[in-house]
């Protein structure tokens, strides 16, 4: 699949303080990439670098086959940019925020107008296109202004903490929104988020940058398997009923580190090829297994691991 | 420049229907009719007095020019403050920019828009006091009066768009439009209130009047019990000395450029808000020829104001918050 952003050692420094710090990654086409890290990591300054609204002091960014500083007006064409806690004009109406955004890019009349009416109808905001932003909630703001970043019909558009300050309908419906666009219009979105498993529900990739480096680029379903195949593997059992002699017999089978008890549940750590094993031991002390459930790590779980040796190392 | 028409026109709209620029344009008009009505009066009862004295109201009352000198600066900076900034405030600015359109197209729209509202309001208010004065006093202006006229309007829109250039800068400096209004406030005051004070004080301390030299002498012109005094030449000089100083130094102030030079051209003269004389009638060419350098400050001043904030705004960075 081919790469619509990637960078190579992009790096943006203001003064003293550097924001960017030699980033290397790459975002393929079709992806909902998870940009996360703590307050001031980068992420932002990352997003309007990759726009060509900001100058990088060093590296280079390629998005959409366009370089972000030699055709920054090309990226702007193809790409979309959806600010933090930014909205629209609120004195115009959901229709004319559109329309100006529509001629911004050039767009014929008739085009722009149909272009119009099909957002609209996209966000599930057509009853409400001539009604003033202003009056609008947080979340039917965003949707308008997800519409927006759809109106010139880019290859890939940055969300910048697109769900902060919604309620949680809200949230709901644009991480809905953001997921559907991607799978109907194959749209490739990058999301910047602090709220993590807002990203997990979402992202098929993430990356995590930390004090403007990048320390983690891994799809979502490696990263899972990683995690749950690492080290701290551990698989969660339920059972109709457990006896001393099936916990020692379970200490004893080939690529099991260690079984605990706790809370009537059974919890066995250890490699995934010692599964069948195990199953094949409890069903020959004559219990049930009820539930077998091997840990899934969130992704703050994931995001402290990695923050915390970064920080440590 | 699809990107600046584009810009200019969603900013035109903006701003005929912003209450405050309605109010300045509903109160200027007003003033305006009022001050042309006392011209009509004055030239009523002055016979000959040229069309023109309908711009300069009645004697000991308020001309267009003074509305221009006292409202204009207010206009043009209200128009201009928050244009860069508010964007920012509002997170619309990177949205703006990521359209593919040149950087200047934002900031020229922005220009345009203003210069529009305030040349609409200028031209409409002139052109109101003509139609009013007209029929009441049944003849139009002459072609030399007419000139006069459009020099008059084409002076008070560069008057104006300087005021709006100053404030499209404090919009591209300060971040906050709430540093940029006290900004802008503050040059209003400096340029309208506080310069006449410093000139005033300044020539005084520089050119102090020799002691003693008036002489007080009963009977005289004043008449019948009334006094007589004479001033010596050392006095007389220093007087003008001063006077000269402390007209230099507030010509520093674009309303005194432009009270100065509209006042000429109209062939009046003016002492602040409230307070004017007609003087000689002089022809549009003497007026031109002897107030070419403060209309060339003046233009110098707003193309200044607006290349300052050109090269600013294209050179700001866009950086998380904008």
């Amino acid at each position: 699949m081919e790469n619509i952003v990637e960078t190579q050692k992009l790096t943006k420094a203001y003064g003293d303080f550097i924001a960017v710090n030699e980033l290397d990654m790459e975002v393929k086409k079709g992806e909902v990439f998870g940009f996360l890290g703590p307050n001031g990591a980068g992420k932002t300054t990352t997003i309007l670098m990759l726009m060509g609204l900001s100058v990088p002091t060093k590296g280079t960014a390629i998005v959409a086959g366009h370089d972000v500083v030699e055709e920054s007006r090309e990226v702007r064409r193809v790409a979309s940019i959806l600010p933090e806690y930014s909205s629209l004009y609120g004195e115009l109406t959901a229709w004319e925020n559109l329309d100006y955004i529509g001629r911004l890019n050039d767009q014929p009349k008739e085009e722009r107008e149909n272009r119009v009416a099909e957002m609209l109808d996209i966000v599930g905001m057509s009853k409400w296109a001539d009604n003033k932003l202003e009056s609008f909630s947080r979340g039917m703001k965003q949707r308008i202004g997800i519409a927006s970043t759809l109106m010139k019909d880019p290859q890939v558009v940055f969300l910048d903490e697109p769900t902060i300050g919604l309620d949680p309908v809200a949230t709901r419906e644009v991480r809905d929104l953001i997921m559907r666009l991607n799978k109907e219009k194959d749209l490739t979105v990058v999301m910047t988020s602090h709220l993590l498993h807002e990203i997990q529900m979402t992202c098929s990739k993430i990356g995590i940058i930390n004090r403007g480096k990048l320390i983690l680029l891994e799809s979502m379903e490696n990263l899972n398997k990683t995690m749950s195949g690492g080290e701290d593997r551990r698989v969660e059992f339920m059972l109709t009923e457990t006896t001393p002699d099936l916990v020692k017999d379970l200490e004893s089978v080939n690529g099991v580190k260690s079984v605990a008890q706790e809370n009537g549940r059974l919890y066995v750590y250890g490699g995934a090829d010692s599964d069948l094993e195990v199953s094949r031991t409890i069903t020959r002390h004559g219990a049930y297994i009820l539930m077998m459930k091997p840990r899934e790590y969130t992704l703050e779980e994931i995001f402290m691991k990695y923050y915390n040796q970064e920080v440590a190392g | 420049m699809a990107g600046t028409m584009t810009v200019a026109s969603k900013e035109i709209r903006d701003q005929f229907g912003s209450r405050r620029f309605l109010i300045l344009f509903g109160l200027i008009v007003v003033l305006g009719g009022l001050s042309a009505y006392q011209g009509v009066d004055y030239i009523r009862n002055n016979v000959g007095s040229s069309f023109v004295y309908i711009f300069s109201g009645a004697r000991m009352s308020f001309s267009f020019i003074q509305i221009m000198v006292f409202f204009g600066p207010i206009l043009g900076l209200a128009l201009g403050f928050d244009a860069v900034n508010k964007e920012r405030a509002n997170g619309t600015l990177s949205i703006v920019l990521g359209q593919p359109i040149y950087r200047d197209s934002v900031i020229n729209g922005k220009f345009l828009a203003g210069a529009a509202a305030l040349t609409t309001l200028a031209l409409t208010t002139i052109a109101i006091m003509c139609g009013i004065t007209i029929p009441m006093l049944g003849f139009a202006p002459t072609l030399e009066e007419a000139l006069k006229i459009l020099s008059l309007a084409l002076l008070t829109m560069i008057y104006l768009l300087l005021w709006l250039c100053l404030g499209i800068l404090y919009s591209v400096v300060f971040k906050k439009t709430s540093t940029s209004i006290l900004a802008s406030i503050a040059t209003w005051m400096t340029f309208s209130i506080v310069i006449s004070i410093v000139a005033s004080a300044l020539a005084g301390a520089l050119v102090p009047l020799p002691g003693g030299d008036i002489i007080f002498t009963p009977g005289g012109q004043s008449g019948e019990g009334g006094q007589r005094f004479s001033v010596s030449p050392e006095y007389m000089e220093a007087m003008q000395e001063r006077m000269a100083l402390q007209t230099a130094i507030q010509n520093i102030s674009p309303t005194q450029l432009y009270q100065g030079t509209a006042s000429a051209i109209l062939g009046t003269s003016s002492f602040g808000f409230g307070r004017q004389e007609f003087a000689r009638v002089t022809t549009l060419g003497e007026a031109l020829a002897n107030n070419w350098a403060n209309i060339t400050a003046l233009t110098v001043v707003m193309v200044a104001a607006f290349a300052a904030s050109y090269m600013m705004f294209l050179r700001t960075e866009i950086r998380p918050g904008d």
